[in-house]
């Protein structure tokens, strides 16, 4: 009989336990109970079936999918006694999950997490430019969705160059190889406006690539905007959460991504024509203010004009006036002079005396007899001599 | 004035031209600086369209080793 310290039995039973093989070789599954993490960094719990118990251990840093109470998994890893404590435990290198009812469990919790995170806060979210230049397409060149976006892409928008970064759509290395991919976009010193990462409809488990928690992360982390658009309308992965614009499908990536050049198109005429018109409206309302102008000028120069009528047309009537008024005054004048005329008095009969030299005698007392006179009547003139002066009144 | 050259930037050329449309849109132009910037925007247009109608498609695909920029066309 051989006898063993406590340590060389401890070790012999590990170095046995190592000898079932590495982790590869097999997997214990069970049911999640008493999960729990210490100190930030170890992870334990207990791995159940109806009947049996084993305690599992792993650093967190291993632990790619949250786990949670009551879960189905699968343990590929060691079994190992720990020397101090004489406390055997699975010491797991790897945990899958076993049925969709996990995979969507375990899913939620993490989408939790990176919620409560802020990764898919919408603050956080970038724009698109609405015309971009060149892209970075994290795809893969055999896909359907591959060819679905650029089909679509062209059609609607020839000034875009796209760089194909083919990488494994599915699988349990697609998330590594897309990781690679995007840190290559990052590195590559392209101006990228942007990187679609897409791929087409697929199983709950196909698409699973793109819930990978370090995928979400790095995506969120993309200095260039990030545009997803995984599968069909119903599912949205986390990267697509963690991306700065989502599509529901390749297609609708194709998009979101670029405008339709008939629409640019007609808005380019439609702002051109509003230019036009906005210009024409303007010529028109200048013409129409000259127009104006000169019409009110012209009022202007007619009010003048009727002005300068009404001085005209004063001045003359006083001209009219004060001539009007003369000529009564030299008729008057006239009539007056008439009046006075000696001819017009001779014409009734009177006659007048005048000396040997024309004078007008108008008294006798000028007169001495046999005086020379001439006595001035309306047809002539007759000479006599005087014989009598008699002064009366 | 100088002319400004027309640049084939998709983008910058669009931009300009929305922006010259705003300003008639919110400016009470006068003619002459109206004239010239509707000259602008009907060169900035043609330049686009002619851009729009002259581009193909272009896609390269990034040699699986990335990191490496040897590229390959898909035409």
């Amino acid at each position: 009989m051989r006898i063993f310290s406590v340590t060389e039995f401890i070790e012999l039973v590990n170095e046995t336990l190592q000898a079932l093989g590495t982790y590869e070789a097999f997997a214990v599954e069970g049911e999640v109970s008493g999960y729990r993490v210490n100190q930030g960094q170890w992870v334990t719990f207990d791995l159940k079936d109806e009947r049996s118990l084993v305690n599992v251990f792993l650093p967190i840093w291993k632990l790619r999918t949250p786990l949670e109470d009551g879960m189905r998994i699968r343990v590929a890893g060691t079994g190992r006694v720990y020397a101090k404590y004489g406390k055997f435990s699975l010491s797991a290198e790897q945990i899958e999950l076993v049925g969709e009812g996990a995979l969507r469990k375990a899913l939620a919790l993490l989408r939790h997490r990176l919620e409560q995170e802020g990764l898919f806060t919408s603050e956080r979210k970038r724009e698109l430019p609405r015309f971009p230049r060149r892209i970075a397409l994290i795809a893969s060149r055999d896909s359907a969705a591959y060819g679905d976006f650029t089909r679509i892409v062209c059609e609607r928008w020839p000034l875009l160059d796209i760089h194909l970064y083919n990488v494994l759509v599915q699988g349990e290395r697609a998330p590594e190889d897309i990781r690679r991919a995007l840190a290559a976009v990052q590195a590559s010193g392209e101006a990228y406006d942007a990187v679609v990462l897409t791929r087409g409809g697929g199983s709950f488990e196909e698409l699973m690539a793109f819930n990978d928690e370090q995928l979400a992360r790095d995506i969120f982390a993309s200095r260039i905007p990030v545009l997803a658009a995984i599968g069909h309308e119903r599912d949205v992965t986390l990267a697509e959460e963690a991306a700065d614009v989502r599509g529901s499908t390749p297609t609708d990536a194709a998009r979101r991504l670029v405008p339709d050049r008939r629409d640019v198109e007609y808005e380019i005429a439609s702002r051109i024509r509003s230019m036009s018109d906005s210009l024409l409206r303007r010529l028109q309302e200048n013409r129409t203010a000259l127009h104006r102008i000169l019409e009110s000028g012209s009022h202007w120069a007619s009010r003048y004009r009727i002005q300068v009528d009404a001085w005209a047309s004063a001045t003359e009537g006083g001209m009219r006036q004060l001539l009007e008024s003369n000529r009564e005054r030299l008729q008057h004048l006239t009539r007056l002079l008439k009046g006075l005329d000696p001819t017009a008095v001779l014409a009734r009969g009177y006659s007048f005396v005048q000396d040997t030299r024309g004078r007008v005698i108008s008294g006798v007392s000028r007169l001495g007899r046999g005086q020379a006179i001439f006595v001035r009547m309306k047809d002539g003139t007759a000479g006599a001599t005087v014989n009598v002066v008699k002064k009366q009144f | 004035m100088a002319k400004k050259k027309v640049a084939g930037d998709f983008g910058a050329n669009f931009k300009e031209l929305e922006d010259i449309a705003e300003w008639f849109e919110r400016e009470e132009p006068d003619i002459d600086k109206g004239l010239a910037k509707f000259e602008r925007a009907m060169e900035l247009a043609a330049q686009c369209r002619d851009e729009l109608a002259k581009a193909e498609q272009k896609v390269k695909e990034i040699r699986k080793k990335f990191g490496e920029h040897d590229t390959v066309s898909l035409d």
